[in-house]
């Protein structure tokens, strides 16, 4: 099986239900191996619903709900998975818990199902999910595979946060619909609230990540 | 751990009628409000055709409650029509259109003015046309030209022109540029209920 880079901790000798790697997956998912802008995985939708500080951090619960339902399902049934069928079973767990998130959205906020349009439904294929539950799930147990969600889809939703914060900021002059910065003083920069923008706050963002942590060397060979 | 085919099959079987009963479980349980906003949609709809003010973030209850006390609704041949007393514009009657799109049906709502022929507005609700070219018929500058033409032309004939070079006539809209598809099918459907409402209003329009 591919890893495709998390970090799981050597040392399993914990004995408690995170088999003593829940801080270090915790970690791994939200900044060591953070999915967007460590892996550089969604940004499809990463880009696409962030022009609103409001539809980026509910995009971010969306994918974080089915990262962790999906982890905890695909860890529970990964010893009665045939092999052979494992990627498909785990496409229908994650469809089914996106068509939950999808329907529930529709009944209680419709406003934000309008805005947030097919992306929903698309976190189905979004590579995050998929790449967990083969990564991670598939070979840890219930509790830390659910950690291991809950710290991936947190990772995904601060980034979409942060883009999304800039974006309507700079890009409308508000946040959640509040104008911030005086109309008077401050002149909107749309390029921001189209793709462009969302391109530039990205790329800065993950330049940011890497100054930070000094990784800022060519990949190895292989995967 | 090796498994045999039927194991395989009996699996795929479990996992997907599982799959099944947790979305009609959920599908049962969000149906009421997917109903009332769904309701609420249409109504908010008929409302802002129609000019009567309402409050943007009422909830669907509200909505149905100013609904129901401003407008009536008509059946004429076969026709529905929402009808209501504007306060400048006298009485309006509303109804829906559809047709074909380019990429997808187009559904929109036109209301008349009593005189069943000059426009009071017009609105496409529901169209999936290519954003910022056909995607436009849904744009307030594009509806707004309907305001006060005519579904009738000058020499009597029903139906109502998008045309590319200056709209002097009565019936005559500013097409889209670029949209010439999209504004065809938009003609092709308003000439279709413009001549149902003109069969219906027949004799005391003309």
């Amino acid at each position: 099986m591919a890893h495709s880079g998390p970090v799981v901790c050597a040392v399993c000798g914990g004995s408690g239900p995170c088999d003593g790697k829940g801080k270090e997956t915790l970690r791994a998912g939200v900044w060591v191996t953070n999915p967007v802008s460590v892996q550089v995985l969604g940004i499809c939708s990463a880009l696409a619903v962030t022009n609103k500080l409001e539809n980026a951090l509910v995009m971010g619960a969306a994918l974080t709900f089915v990262c962790v339902g999906t982890n905890l399902f695909v860890s529970l049934l990964r010893n009665v998975t045939p092999r052979r069928i494992r990627m498909i079973a785990e496409v229908a767990i994650i469809a089914t818990f996106v068509i939950i998130f999808d329907q529930v959205l529709r009944a209680y906020y419709l406003e934000m199902s309008k805005q947030l349009g097919p992306y929903v439904g698309l976190i189905i294929t979004n590579c995050i999910i998929m790449g967990r539950a083969e990564a991670f799930a598939l070979s840890n147990r219930p509790v830390v595979s659910m950690l291991d969600g809950l710290a991936n889809g947190l990772g995904y939703a601060v980034v979409l946060g942060i883009i999304g914060f800039v974006r309507e900021l700079m890009g409308t002059g508000a946040l959640f619909g509040h104008q911030i910065l005086g109309a008077e003083w401050y002149t909107p920069n749309q390029l921001m609230i189209l793709a462009p923008g969302a391109f530039i706050a990205l790329g800065f963002l993950i330049a940011l990540h890497n100054a930070i942590t000094g990784v800022n060397k060519p990949e190895g060979k292989g995967n | 751990m090796k498994k045999g085919s039927l194991y395989t099959i009996l699996y795929a079987a479990v996992l997907g009628i599982t799959c099944a009963v947790a979305l009609t479980a959920v599908d049962r349980f969000t149906e009421t409000r997917k109903v009332a906003n769904v309701q609420a949609e249409e109504v908010q709809d008929i409302l802002t055709v129609l000019g009567v003010p309402f409050d943007a973030q009422a909830s669907s209850s509200d909505l149905l409650t100013v609904y129901e006390s401003m407008v009536d609704e008509e059946e004429i041949n076969g026709l529905t029509f929402f009808v209501s007393r504007h306060p400048e514009a006298g009485k309006l009657l509303a109804t829906r259109f559809s047709g074909p799109g380019l990429l997808a049906p187009i559904e929109g709502l036109i209301c008349l003015e009593e005189d069943m022929r000059t426009i009071y507005a017009i609105s496409f609700y529901k169209q999936e046309e290519t954003p910022g070219l056909g995607g436009q018929i849904s744009s307030a500058d594009f509806q707004d030209q309907f305001r006060g033409k005519m579904i009738v032309g000058p020499l009597g004939y029903p139906g109502i022109h998008l045309v590319n070079d200056g709209a002097d006539q009565v019936n005559e809209i500013d097409a889209i540029t670029g949209a010439t598809m999209t504004s065809d099918k938009v003609e092709d459907m308003l000439s279709e209920i413009i001549e149902r409402i003109i069969a219906r209003s027949g004799a005391d329009g003309a």
